[in-house]
């Protein structure tokens, strides 16, 4: 450790100082001529002062201090605690921070700077520290100013200026370190002055106490700052300041100035900020020049917007930085150490330049960097770039052409004299009328960057695995949904071979993925692919839980209700078949019939509820929330149990059928849920007791042989929408379709709605909704999320993040089948929850649910029945309702095939994957405008079922319905039978529809294919149908 | 804010540390953290070439000079090469004060110019003066302009 010896000896010889300067302080001056012995006794106070637990002698080393309580019980300084001991040092340097001798000046510099160690807890020292700091500026900071540009620090001057400006820094520099009192007009005052100040430091402190006033209120600082910012006063001036520190300050203000709401009405003021903050991103150093980048890119400390990260794309790509007059760089720059100069020489940076031309090539050069922090840096930068290139793209910025040459801009917006400070979003459709030009730069936008990512990608050779990570972070944020992701998946599958990557730093990767899947919901399968690499090469590496948290329990919550094609509303159709439906047997078919997909996530869920980590358990329990709620019985009500049994904490002994089935403990009580649960609980109560009252209603309007009455109907349509809000709440549901009340209740809103002339879509004002899934299902334009703040209910609070959540769920549509190979036990599996979830769930799901169904048997006559047919030997039965009553449903069974993990699989892949053209089959009900994006949504995606391997040979078990009358169709593609009741099709071939079942048609060639076959099935997306 | 600034011996024993605003239970994973990331990258790095590392927001920039190793860690506008500029003024402050890439000897023999110089560096968790003769001046007791 530390030269123990040496420290004692440093320590007697400065205690004796200090105890001289205890008992005579008069006399320190005199006895202790020794500058530099002074020195260390000013250390030595400001270290006894300083509260930060480092009393004492520590491990850390330094000058070790007295730990002056423990002396004092041994009595070894006279008994001086600390608490006598503080006051008595605040006092002696109060005292010489005020000595205005110019013999006492370089001590008077010191005293100050030692008094600011004092606790600032105390509010006596602060106001007494406050009052030096202002005593001080009030006696140097109004002098005249006339610094020497260029000449800092530098010796010579008369020497009153040179102790004034000695004292400006002092008083300055102790400022900056004293809690920022923006209440007090004259901090901004002093602070303002302190930017024409000769001491490069001082001007540092107060550029950095005004860019922190500047968040606070703009308007004031900006009125303050009047002249300076304009050109050649001081801010101007700062530029050109040998401190890097002080232009980073200089960034940051001009972009908290340009920025403010506050200065609407006050653009010229805006724009001379603007142009000052561009000017900096020709900076020599590299931190100066990254800042003004975050800067543009509308990148802050707190509170992220995503208006304001797109309007710095925008200003990134469209501005122009136009030099003011006054040539920019000027002087040599002496602390370029490992900066690089903008290439342009000063004839070239006077051109008016694109933004956008200026970073790329900052960027591009500081990649060639071999240092290893400017490569982390600039990669840095690359990353933010693609945040807000993301979020651009997020709210659907019109202009974003990336293939719109640059130079375009400048010449156009040159004449115009760009105002910085547009809205983007507001004319955000401002159309860039010439994009040909002739002579000028071919660099689209899009080349420049292609041409920075080829930079990016190579620096992933740095050995650095802190700067690899970083690039990899860069490429994830620069990927384009529509670009192939295949090198970046490359590139990471490679990376992760190397064992020096540390955990934590593959943790956030993954955690930029989510980021990412959040600000760019169409990435969603992409990224989940890669997440899928680093849990299959790096499984012992990364964290069970941040996995977990990210792609499967949020993820399954979300989308197994739509891998599993099970929802509580398929039952309820268009009006018109509406009647059909209503027919009681296909609420048993649905309740009888096993869903494994949604069983076993649902098993699953249950699991993660009580085990992992909080983060994981609160997911899953809103996950099973939105699961019940999107789920028809019984699949709802044993979700119900399973939350009231969480609640209570009894789940021990409430499930303790299914604990014995898994064979293990998890735990009886203590979720620490509760809380979290009640208000799900409450919304699942409310839509029981609803269903309740409805049946009491029906069966006395029965028995009774009365009809309906106005009033009556009245009621039961007001509840129907009160409990449409709430479960909004909580997940989106198609609010014209779902019914809380039950299937029952479909007819007698029917007909109050007709009588009252209410369209069910009145629903769709609602904004939980009109960000909903029944919206995002059917299109493929950018999706917006949410706006958590348009709902004020109580409930929201809580939710509001999955709201937004919520409205990425459409957009997932092909990330079913990761749902179901999560399931099947693929991939991503985290050690402690992945266990052959198929085979379980079939078993503990059934005694679970006919436990619940025993427990509840007065809840719904319908699946007490249903319950009977629950056996294995009467699935024949309930197989055979739901082929004449269910349609295109296709409940798959677990019985059919035999429960081995392979073939379940399998079986759940074949069974699934129609679900997708069932969809684009229920699309096509819908009105027209939504109908076309969905069908083109689903050819751009990758179609499960091209490959004939896709549809296995037990597809004749499948349940057909005719939808009408043989319709004409064309082949549009080359279709390879995969099975024997499939037909080959060739491109552009006629063929006569039949019939339409699941996703595929039955269709009959005009004369006979190849193989002698004339008529089979042929998936929905190989026939244009006329 | 400049989280930290630590040097610790070619063994990984801290011969100077400085935490700014980094809790006490905290400060004892921050050594271990940093001595172990010194431990496995520093081995064969030439005098002052810059390593980088992160922990979330937080940078980290460290290499060694002579026998001793500097590390320093820093967050918001702290950054990697805000900590680069801090690190070389601190590496170029050792320098000064021992007249080459110190050993160990050296170091503690100048241990209490050090001090002064790096209180003169990093002050209450902010980079304050960078420039060397302003440093060497104010470790004497003289005001930074001289008249």
């Amino acid at each position: 450790m530390i030269d123990c010896n040496y420290i004692c000896i440093l320590h007697l010889k400065v205690e004796e100082d200090f105890a001289t300067h205890h008992q005579d302080g008069r006399n320190l001056d005199q006895q202790c001529e020794d500058r530099t012995v002074l020195r260390y006794v000013y250390y030595y106070l400001a270290r006894n002062l300083s509260d930060t637990g480092s009393q004492g002698l520590n491990p850390g080393g330094g000058i070790p201090t007295p730990n002056w309580d423990a002396l004092a019980d041994i009595d070894a300084v006279g008994g001086v605690t600390r608490a006598d001991v503080v006051p008595r040092i605040v006092d002696r340097l109060t005292s010489e921070s005020l000595n205005d001798d110019v013999e006492f000046h370089a001590r008077r510099l010191q005293a100050l700077k030692a008094l600011t160690y004092a606790p600032s807890s105390s509010s006596d020292i602060l106001s007494k520290l406050y009052e030096i700091v202002f005593t001080i500026l009030d006696k140097v900071a109004d002098a005249p100013q006339k610094r020497k540009k260029g000449v800092f620090g530098a010796k010579g001057g008369d020497k009153e200026y040179i102790i004034r400006s000695n004292l400006q820094y002092a008083a300055l520099s102790a400022l900056r370190r004293l809690p920022l009192d923006p209440g007090n007009p004259a901090l901004l005052h002093r602070a303002v002055q302190g930017v024409s100040f000769a001491d490069p430091v001082a001007v540092r402190h107060s550029l950095e106490i005004i860019s922190e006033l500047a968040t606070i209120d703009a308007y004031a600082v900006a009125m303050s700052l009047g002249k300076l910012a304009e050109t050649g006063g001081a801010l101007q001036d700062v530029l050109h300041l040998h401190d890097v520190l002080a232009r980073v300050a200089l960034a940051r203000l001009c972009h908290a100035i340009s920025r403010a709401r506050a200065l609407d009405e006050r653009p010229d003021i805006k724009s001379r900020f603007n142009s000052l903050l561009y000017q900096l991103l020709l900076d020599p150093s590299e931190r100066v020049c990254f800042e003004a980048i975050f800067c543009v890119l509308g990148k802050s400390d707190n509170a992220e917007r995503t208006e304001e990260r797109a309007a710095g794309w925008y200003r990134l790509t469209r501005e122009i930085l136009k030099l003011p007059e006054a040539p920019l760089i000027k002087g040599p720059n002496p602390e370029s150490k490992d900066a690089v100069p903008p290439k342009a020489t000063k004839e070239k940076t006077r051109r008016p330049q694109p933004l956008i031309k200026l970073v790329m090539r900052r960027l591009e050069s500081s990649f060639r960097s071999f240092s290893r922090p400017v490569l982390h840096a600039a990669a840095r930068v690359v990353q933010e770039m693609g945040r807000s290139r993301a979020a651009a793209f997020a709210v659907g910025l019109q202009d974003i052409d990336e293939g719109v040459h640059v130079n375009a801009f400048s010449e156009n917006n040159d004449s115009l004299d760009p105002d910085p400070n547009e809205n983007p979003l507001a004319d955000g459709n401002r159309k860039v009328s010439s994009i040909a030009n002739g002579a000028g730069g071919r660099d689209t936008i899009a080349s420049l960057l292609a041409s920075l990512m080829e930079v990016v990608r190579t620096t992933i050779a740095c050995e650095c695995v802190y700067v690899r990570a970083m690039v990899i972070k860069a490429l994830i944020w620069m990927q384009s949904p529509d670009e192939s992701l295949d090198e970046l998946k490359s590139i990471i599958a490679s990376e992760l071979s190397d064992p020096a990557w540390p955990a934590t730093l593959l943790n956030d990767i993954l955690l930029t993925l989510h980021a990412r899947f959040k600000a760019t919901p169409d990435m969603a399968v992409t990224l989940l692919e890669i997440a899928r690499i680093f849990a299959t090469k790096v499984p012992g590496k990364i964290d069970a839980d941040v996995l977990q948290l990210l792609w499967k329990v949020w993820f399954l919550g979300e989308n197994a209700n739509y891998a599993a094609s099970e929802y509580a509303w398929e039952s309820a159709t268009p009006p018109g078949t509406a009647l059909m439906m209503l027919d009681a047997d296909k609420m048993v078919a649905a309740a009888g019939s096993r869903n494994p997909t949604l069983a076993g996530a649902l098993t699953r869920l249950q699991r993660c509820a009580f085990s992992g980590s909080w983060e994981v358990r609160i997911i899953a329990a809103q996950a099973l929330t939105t699961m019940a709620i999107r789920s028809g019985e019984p699949y709802r009500l044993q979700i119900y149990e399973f939350l009231h049994a969480l609640e209570q904490g009894g789940v021990q002994s409430q499930f303790s059928d299914m604990h014995i089935s898994n064979g293990e403990d998890q735990g009886a009580s203590g979720t620490g849920l509760g809380a979290l649960i009640s208000p799900m609980i409450k919304v699942l109560d409310e839509m029981y007791s609803a269903q309740d009252e409805l049946i009491k209603e029906t069966r006395n309007h029965d028995n009774a042989k009365k009809e309906w009455t106005d009033e009556e109907l009245k009621k039961l349509y007001e509840t129907h929408e009160r409990l449409l809000d709430l479960v909004s709440l909580f997940c989106y549901v198609p609010r014209a379709k779902y019914l809380p009340l039950g299937p029952t209740s479909s007819k007698l809103i029917d007909i109050y709605r007709t009588r009252h002339n209410i369209t069910a879509s009145t629903g769709m004002s609602d904004p939980a909704v009109a960000t909903g899934i029944s919206d995002l299902i059917y299109e493929t334009a950018k999706v917006t999320p949410a706006e958590p703040d348009d709902l004020d209910d109580d409930l929201v609070n809580a939710w509001a993040a999955n709201l937004g959540d919520d409205g990425l769920w459409g957009s997932n549509a092909p990330a079913m089948n990761r749902v179901n190979e999560f399931l099947a036990g693929a991939g991503t599996d985290a050690p402690d929850v992945e266990e052959n979830m198929i085979s379980r769930p079939s078993m503990s799901y059934d005694d679970m649910w006919a436990k619940t169904l025993l427990e509840t048997a007065e809840v719904e006559e319908d699946e007490v029945r249903s319950s009977g047919s629950s056996s294995p030997d009467s699935i024949g039965s309930v197989e055979t309702s739901i082929s004449s009553h269910f349609g295109g449903m296709n409940y798959p069974s677990l019985f059919s095939s035999k429960p081995s993990q392979p073939t379940v699989c399998n079986l759940i892949h074949r069974h699934f994957t129609p679900c997708l053209y069932k969809y684009s089959l229920g699309i096509r009900e819908e009105p027209p405008p939504y109908s076309s994006p969905a069908l083109q949504r689903f050819e751009s995606f990758e179609n499960p079922l091209a490959g004939p391997g896709s549809r296995s040979s037990e597809s004749q078990d499948e349940e057909r319905t005719s939808l009408g009358n043989p319709q004409s169709g064309t082949a549009l593609y080359d279709f390879t039978a995969g099975g024997d009741d499939e037909l080959n099709l060739t491109s552009g071939e006629d063929v006569e529809i039949e019939y339409e079942v699941d996703g595929w048609l039955y269709v009959k060639k005009k004369r006979p294919g190849r193989d002698g076959k004339m008529a089979g099935l042929v998936p929905v997306l190989y026939v244009s149908q006329s | 804010m400049l989280l930290a600034v630590l040097i610790a011996n070619s063994e990984g024993n801290i011969l100077v540390e400085r935490f700014n605003g980094v809790p006490a239970e905290e400060r004892l994973h921050w050594r271990s953290f940093l001595v172990k990331l010194g431990a496995e990258n520093l081995k064969g790095v030439k005098n002052e070439e810059l390593l980088v590392a992160c922990h979330k927001s937080v940078y980290i920039v460290y290499t060694v000079l002579g026998d001793v190793s500097v590390y320093v860690v820093g967050k918001d506008e702290y950054d990697e090469l805000a900590l680069a500029e801090a690190i070389f003024v601190i590496t170029s402050a050792v320098k000064d004060v021992c007249g080459k890439p110190p050993t160990e000897r050296l170091f503690l023999d100048k241990y209490g110019k050090i001090c002064l110089c790096l209180d003169e560096i990093v002050w209450k968790g902010l980079l304050e003066n960078t420039d060397r003769d302003r440093i060497k001046r104010l470790v004497r007791l003289k005001p930074p302009t001289e008249f």
